[in-house]
């Protein structure tokens, strides 16, 4: 074996349990729940799937409920994904600078993202509840913003409020850290030239911590839409997606005619189509922001 | 030398005494912590195992919110245990994809006097397409509960009996009592709009989900009596009778003890959760008014199923026969668990029970919840139903002939 071809093998060796994990995990589930799309789909082994062609798919987009979820889902990215990487980013400004306590801080935002989704879905319940909540305290009794108390999680107007919120809370610290080592990889150099020639902290903001943060922005960016399509506990136990199917998303919707209804070829249907959307807005996402910078 | 045949001996004799042993796997999802658990282990399954010595029984505890996920994984691997304690609207579901054993077909002589012994509410949940799959364990019922103290502040002596009272006195004990313009009282406060919390409504109001076999659902989900039910709690609801569901905020049982609501229709488990939060509140229970239909109220609890994998169906059976037997279901009853024979109303465990003698009643006339593979499917079109009418404004008539259509649809595939 030559020198060249026993350094690939090593190569190849040191890669080969991700390789592996990659395959079993993500790639087999991908295809597999692709043939499940076109079968009416017997979970009991010993009774035969029925093939059924793409008359998963046509029912699906007749399906005014795939619709709802659909709609909720992208609603809930296009609003926690702002919302996470705007508060994500002031709160790493904030603690990149030298501060007392500045571990603390560190710490005390990024706890929410390593607490249990179901703990703090419950928490939010508490919160948002409709009688002695924390936040209707909040607004009617010592802000007086609202008359009334809102029953936020059994209205299907206010539903996803609370969802929005606990989203973009959990969110913010995970934000943060990427965005603070972000920070912290942009040479000091730049800021002492800047400061040399007179310029505001606007200006190297904006100058110079914006470009060279549009890596991490576009690695935020497509992780927290990902995340944000993914969205799935805090609907499960915060509102089981009711009142009235109004707090739907794809992945509750999904796991519900899969485990519940046991329409496993029509949840995988759900589950490809939700794949194509999330890779197709991946691969935008990269090729229209990513240009630029690298 | 010696000593090593001596050993080789022994080692023959005990695998081939193991090979006797008939190892039967039992799933369940009673609580480690609960006096059920320690019960079957402790007291149970070993004098089970007396009884029978060449059978053995494995018991396997999976958390209920797991046992699903646990049971779907094993469906599709083809990987069983032998009997399971198994949720009764699950039953008919797993019964259509196949894996279970009609036990009606396999034990016919012992089914007879099945159907004269259990209660046939709890009976009714294993049947599916012309057969029994399962026996009943253990069952519950929903009954009213009412708060004395606050029916006495209002004038009122006793719990209502009929719908009338029912809605008379819903409307009686609902009130502002601080003066500040917003009720705080309410008559009536449940913890959902789906099948489970109103059924007591439908069928006491003489409505039906679907039909006798399970079959059809048009002009029973929507039949006048469905209808009329419906259209009483939207009416109650919306005048501000009842307390607003969902929202989280103080729980139905809670407000109950503390006296915010003044009835409510809950199961067995009441008792404890009030209990262990109110030592000193005192709990009253009464059966569900009756209405056109009668006082009807809905069953749960819990079968036990034997999977048609199994290597040892008459030992599983024995297993099952003895856990249904009217000793262990006493022996139960005096850890919590409802029993499902017939004519225990006279036995002193039940008799002196502080509760039971009520959910007994109500159970010689509970109406179990359709038993149909797709019943989680029905049970979300009805409680969207309901949903639509009583917050979305959308009249009882429309959302119950929506709901009939949709839920003909599904039992389209199963015809």
């Amino acid at each position: 074996m030559t020198r060249k071809k026993r350094r690939k093998l090593v190569g190849l060796l040191f890669v080969l349990p991700g390789l592996i994990s990659y395959f079993a995990w993500t790639l087999y589930p991908i295809i597999k729940s692709f043939i499940m799309s076109l079968y009416k789909w017997n979970i009991n082994p010993n009774i035969p799937n029925k093939f059924i062609g793409l008359k998963n798919y046509t029912q699906l987009f007749q399906d005014l409920k795939f619709y709802v979820a659909l709609k909720n889902t992208i609603f809930y990215t296009l609003i926690t994904v702002p919302g996470q990487m705007i508060f994500g980013f002031l709160v790493a400004l904030l603690l990149n600078r030298k501060m007392k306590g500045q571990t603390l801080f560190r710490l005390l935002y990024y706890l929410p993202v390593i607490t249990s989704w179901v703990i703090v879905s419950i928490l939010f319940q508490y919160l948002f509840a409709a009688r002695g909540g924390l936040v209707n305290f909040l607004l009617k009794d010592l802000l007086h913003i609202i008359q009334k108390d809102v029953p936020w999680l059994s209205n299907p107007k206010t539903a996803m409020i609370p969802i929005y919120t606990l989203g973009i809370w959990k969110g913010i610290g995970w934000s943060m850290l990427i965005f603070l080592a972000g920070l912290q990889g942009i040479p000091k150099q730049l800021y002492e030239a800047a400061s040399l020639d007179g310029a505001n902290s606007w200006q190297t903001t904006t100058k110079i911590t914006l470009p060279l943060m549009v890596p991490t922005i576009v690695f935020e960016l497509v992780m927290l839409t990902i995340g944000g399509f993914n969205v799935f506990l805090s609907v499960y136990v915060m509102t089981g997606g009711g009142p009235m199917g109004s707090t739907e998303v794809l992945s509750s919707y999904m796991f519900k005619e899969a485990f519940d209804y046991f329409h496993f070829g029509y949840g995988s249907a759900i589950s490809v189509i939700f794949f194509l959307i999330v890779f197709t807005i991946a691969q935008i996402q990269r090729k229209l922001l990513a240009k630029r910078s690298f | 030398m010696k000593k090593a045949f001596f050993l080789l001996v022994v080692v023959l004799i005990s695998t081939f005494m193991l090979a006797q042993v008939k190892e039967v796997i039992f799933w369940h999802s009673y609580s480690t912590a609960s006096g059920e658990y320690k019960l079957l282990t402790e007291e149970i399954i070993p004098e089970f195992e007396k009884e029978h010595p060449d059978i053995k029984i494995t018991e396997v505890q999976v958390p209920y919110d797991e046992m699903r996920r646990r049971l779907i994984v094993s469906t599709a691997a083809a990987q069983y245990p032998d009997v399971m304690r198994m949720d009764i609207i699950w039953v008919p579901q797993f019964a259509d994809i196949g894996v279970l054993l009609p036990v009606d077909e396999e034990f016919p002589k012992d089914f007879q006097q099945i159907k004269d012994d259990f209660l046939p509410g709890p009976l009714a949940t294993n049947y599916w397409k012309g057969h029994y799959y399962g026996v009943p364990l253990d069952t519950n019922t929903r009954v009213l509960l009412w708060n004395r103290e606050m029916f006495e502040e209002s004038g009122l002596t006793s719990p209502p009996t009929n719908m009338a009272e029912f809605i008379k006195y819903i409307k009686t004990l609902t009130k502002d009592t601080d003066g500040d313009g917003q009720i705080d009282q309410w008559g009536f406060a449940d913890t959902g709009f789906g099948p489970w919390n109103s059924m007591a409504w439908i069928y006491s109001f003489g409505g039906q989900i679907l039909d006798p076999t399970n079959s059809k659902a048009k002009g029973y989900v929507n039949a006048p009596e469905s209808v009329e039910a419906l259209k009483t709690f939207k009416d109650l609801y919306n005048q501000g009778y009842i307390a607003p569901i969902g929202g989280g905020g103080i729980g139905v049982l809670e407000g109950y003890a503390e006296g915010i609501y003044a009835m409510t229709f809950d199961g067995p488990w009441s008792w404890s959760i009030i209990k262990g939060q109110y030592p000193d509140a005192e709990i009253n229970y009464s059966l569900i008014p009756a209405g056109k239909g009668g006082s009807k109220s809905v069953v749960g609890g819990e079968d036990i199923v034997i999977f048609n994998s199994t290597k040892y169906k008459e030992e599983a059976w024995e297993f099952v026969k003895f856990l249904t037997s009217k000793d262990v279901q006493l022996k139960f009853a005096t850890v919590g668990q409802m029993p499902i024979l017939n004519g225990l109303l006279d036995e002193p465990e039940i008799k002196e029970h502080p509760f039971f003698p009520v959910y007994l009643k109500q159970l010689e006339t509970a109406v179990p919840r359709s038993p149909h593979p797709a019943w989680n499917e029905i049970n979300d079109i009805l409680d969207s139903a309901w949903q639509n009418a009583v917050i979305g404004g959308v009249e009882a008539q429309d959302a119950l002939d929506n709901a009939a259509y949709e839920i003909e649809e599904i039992l389209n595939d199963y015809r």
